[in-house]
């Protein structure tokens, strides 16, 4: 990987880069710039929660994430935070999910927070949680559109602040 | 691998680095893998041809004739997953 700063480098889990590239040679993705974790304006009490994450959780009902697409898939699915477990689904090849169809929170936490929300750990969650696949071989697409789009996502629901969960 | 580097396999008609990325995809990261989920998926369909049933060979027709490339290429993949699973023998980690 070039450009890869000893900042960037202190955020990643250390020989990330060496199994991804054992499994998919030629991945790799170059990240020039370093981008600093934003720090918390207020109280965790007293902020706004959302969720992000690559898990391929989606409402049942609507269109299943493209798992078969050779280059990936550059959509996202809003996933209401009140949303039950029977209500979603997981579509996704690249991990196991046996795990979380027997809890899904092992994944997508999404009990967990609305559990955190109620007993004011945090001030509340976002109207919705923002899902995508992270299975996408065209990496300055996915920062161009679906990074943009659901970072434009979670500013229009009035986040505060927001837990990334890669799958 | 990355969008770049299958282009440039592409332009450079480097068929090896291609099949080997689609053994690959198909084989969750396993090359070997992939290339028994290509036989696996041909064996299925030919299963179901051998005692020569009825099909629709006119929607066969018309969707190629009427289809764009793309989404014929969007269906194979997914006609490809389609009888890895109607085999019985997923092994895949998740859902499609």
């Amino acid at each position: 990987m070039t450009g890869y700063s000893e900042n960037a480098a202190a955020q990643l889990r250390p020989g990330l880069w060496q199994t991804v590239n054992e499994r998919y040679p030629g991945s790799m993705i170059h990240k020039g710039d370093f981008v600093p974790l934003a720090r918390l304006r207020k109280p965790l009490a007293e902020s706004r929660l959302s969720f992000v994450s690559t898990a391929g959780v989606q409402l049942k009902g609507t269109l299943p994430f493209d798992t078969v697409h050779p280059v990936g898939d550059y959509t996202f699915r809003r996933v209401p935070s009140v949303s039950k477990r029977d209500e979603l689904e997981i579509h996704q090849l690249k991990y196991p999910t046996h795990g979380a169809e027997r809890d899904l929170n092992v994944i997508f936490p999404i009990e967990r927070l609305q559990e955190l929300a109620v007993e004011g750990i945090v001030g509340a969650l976002t109207p919705n949680f923002f899902s995508f696949i992270g299975y996408n071989m065209d990496a300055e697409r996915l920062e161009r559109t679906l990074a943009e789009e659901i970072a434009d996502a979670v500013v229009a629901d009035g986040a505060d602040v927001v837990l990334l969960s890669p799958a | 691998m990355s969008l770049k580097y299958l282009q440039e396999a592409v332009g450079a008609g480097d068929a090896e680095k291609l099949i080997r990325y689609v053994r690959l995809h198909l084989g969750d990261g396993d090359e070997a893998a992939g290339r028994r989920e290509i036989d696996k998926a041909w064996i299925e369909a030919l299963k179901l041809l051998l005692d020569v049933p009825e099909t629709d060979r006119a929607f066969i027709l018309q969707t190629i004739a009427e289809r764009d490339a793309a989404t014929l290429a969007h269906l194979y993949f997914h006609l490809h997953f389609y009888f890895v699973k109607r085999s019985g023998e997923w092994i895949h980690d998740g859902l499609l």
